[in-house]
């Protein structure tokens, strides 16, 4: 095709797009909502995926976690290995921790709880566990109170203040004030958890020199991959996970509501693509003579061809455009307006990220090209002596 | 010299199981800066005779050579091309594009043609057939007349060889017809341009240099 036709086919095109403001309009809106659609969810995706990845790395996790061997309850020898943590490089913070079983009891209501022990002053350095209260006040070093988690403490009608009965799994029972509420986000911690600290914990189970896990900081988390296998050999341990294999459920979790929401995007694709490519069709079978004294006067195939593509290609440009920007606002506005989400107690926010402006634009712009593709062809094979003599 | 020459052009239409020989072997020629009428009875053949000769369409056998080029063996690119560049078409329903005004479409040819004044010479165009001052106007704000004379400005923008017109004035009325058959009568004197038109019409035949009659899918006489 010649620069010269080519030029006629976007001089023509233009203006048989604008002709009739209404359906121009009606097309252009249906592109931009459907590329905003696509910026909006995906930002939501993104947002939410994020927001837990982060939530469970800074409240459950480190970047490498250290844990017994499979038939061992805990790995012995911890003042051994943590002088050896300490002597190596990449390493922020590390801090142990001691999980045990117990009863609570509180007024009439009896209930089976977890008990994290943590070092409180280490744990700071790598999670913010202490920090997610509810109410009351977190963990100091030497405190002999308990953190309770919110389910719990809902269960058990229990405020701060209140006074329960800790019953450790060897029978040693004692009496603790409830000085915060926990609320992590994380369904395991919030359900039945008590915390506490690591010297309380011994005073009555006596596990002295062990640990349940070991939660290391490196300084940079995408290090962790690389440095596993050097904590193994140097530590003389054989579980170690990354942090992404600790939250490898909720990374599996987020790609099943990616594939969710890939197909509800999709479903708004296609329902644009689909009035694109009707509008344009009936543009074409009512431009039938038309087309066909176009190429009466000399357009080629091609030519007609080109078109309805460019006229698919400046709606797409235009839906396009408009839908990116309506999709970045919308996508800035809800990362600033988050939605309270009650069950699970956390905000859906949205995050803005620029790959969701590529994709979009990239998906939408093709989706729309192709809408044009069949009535542009069915434009170019348009029989002259039928379209203008019927 | 002969601008058109056709030796024993037959086209065969099937309407189902039936072939309708619309054309029966025409002979026939046409020299250059001739106008020229065609005429006969509602399925004599000319309206098919003019689509052929435009290679709108292609004969079923014979002979056609426009130019004294032999247009049966062009392929669809190059009809199109020579179409573009030598023949120029006024059809009865005017027919222009809607969405573009008159200089618009008179400019549309020469820019598919790659004209690099397209635009001053469509406003010539206008002024010849009478319209400069509507040039700015959409085909549906002129009248039957008026469109007409787009049609007819836009045909001649390539400076066709060969214009064929098929029942131009059958939707006007008789001053318009009289104004559009002066307009034909001008540019076949002053710019010798050629003219094939086909008309039921005997006022309007008798205004041609010659008349073909066809009847029956044949030349008659």
């Amino acid at each position: 095709m010649k620069f010269s036709e080519l030029k006629a086919a976007f001089f023509y095109a233009r203006k048989d797009i604008i002709k009739d403001k209404k359906v121009f309009f009606f097309i252009t809106a249906a592109i931009i909502f459907a590329t905003a659609n696509i910026i909006v969810v995906n930002g939501f995706m993104g947002g939410i995926a994020d927001d837990l990845i982060d939530n469970s790395i800074e409240t459950s996790v480190g970047h490498l976690n250290v844990y017994p061997r499979d038939d061992d309850r805990f790995i012995e020898g911890i003042g051994f290995k943590e002088q050896k943590l300490a002597s190596m490089k990449d390493l922020v913070a590390f801090s142990s921790r001691l999980y045990a079983g117990g009863t609570l009891s509180l007024r009439d209501i009896t209930t089976t709880v977890n008990i994290i022990a943590v070092d409180v002053e280490n744990e700071r350095k790598i999670t913010k566990l202490l920090e997610k209260l509810d109410t009351g006040s977190t963990l100091e070093p030497n405190d002999r109170d308990i953190l309770i988690s919110y389910r719990l403490a809902e269960d058990m009608k229990a405020d701060v203040g209140d006074h329960v009965t800790l019953v450790f799994e060897n029978g040693d029972s004692k009496l603790y004030k409830i000085k915060g509420i926990i609320h992590t986000g994380i369904y395991e911690l919030d359900v039945d958890t008590i915390f506490i600290s690591k010297t309380e914990l011994n005073q009555h189970l006596g596990f002295g020199d062990k640990a349940s896990i070991i939660l290391v900081k490196l300084t940079d988390k995408d290090m962790a991959e690389a440095k596993k296998q050097v904590f193994i050999d140097e530590l003389g341990v054989s579980k170690v996970k990354t942090w992404v294999e600790e939250i490898e459920h909720i990374v599996k979790s987020m790609g099943a509501w990616s594939e969710f929401s890939n197909m509800v995007i999709s479903v708004g694709l296609i329902a644009s693509a689909i009035s694109v490519g009707v509008i344009i069709f009936i543009n074409v079978v009512h431009k039938r003579r038309q087309i066909g004294i176009m190429k009466a006067i000399g357009a080629s195939n091609s030519f007609v061809f080109i078109v309805f593509i460019i006229e698919a290609g400046l709606f797409a440009i235009l839906g396009v455009a408009g839908g990116d920007f309506l999709g970045y606002y919308a996508t800035k506005y809800f990362e600033t307006h988050p939605f309270w989400e009650p069950i699970t107690r956390t905000w859906f926010r949205a995050r803005f990220y620029p790959y969701l402006l590529y994709n979009a634009s990239i998906v939408s712009f093709g989706i729309t090209i192709i809408a044009g593709i069949y009535p542009a062809l069915k434009a170019r094979k348009t029989n002259i002596i039928k379209a203008i003599w019927g | 010299m002969k601008i058109i020459d056709t030796i024993y052009l037959k086209k065969t239409y099937r309407l189902g199981r039936i072939e309708v020989n619309a054309l029966n072997g025409v002979t026939t020629s046409a020299d250059e800066g001739e106008f020229v009428a065609i005429m006969g009875p509602s399925g004599s053949g000319k309206s098919t005779f003019l689509n052929l000769v435009g290679m709108l369409d292609i004969p079923s056998s014979g002979e056609i050579y426009l130019n004294g080029t032999d247009t049966i063996k062009m392929d669809e690119r190059t009809r199109t091309e020579y179409r573009l560049k030598n023949i120029g078409f006024v059809f009865q329903f005017f027919n222009l594009f809607m969405e573009l005004t008159a200089v618009e479409n008179v400019m549309f040819p020469m820019m598919l043609s790659g004209h690099p004044f397209h635009r001053e010479r469509a406003e010539e165009l206008l002024e010849i057939v009478g319209l400069n001052k509507r040039s700015n106007h959409l085909p549906s704000e002129l009248s039957g007349g008026e469109q007409q004379r787009v049609a007819i400005a836009r045909a001649l923008s390539n400076k066709p060889k060969l214009l064929l017109t098929d029942e131009p004035t059958a939707n006007l009325d008789t001053k318009i017809t009289r104004e559009i058959m002066e307009l034909f009568r001008t540019l076949n004197h002053d710019q010798h341009q050629t003219i094939i038109m086909v008309t039921h019409n005997p006022e309007l035949g008798e205004m041609a240099d010659r008349i073909i009659h066809f009847r029956d899918g044949k030349v008659e006489g």
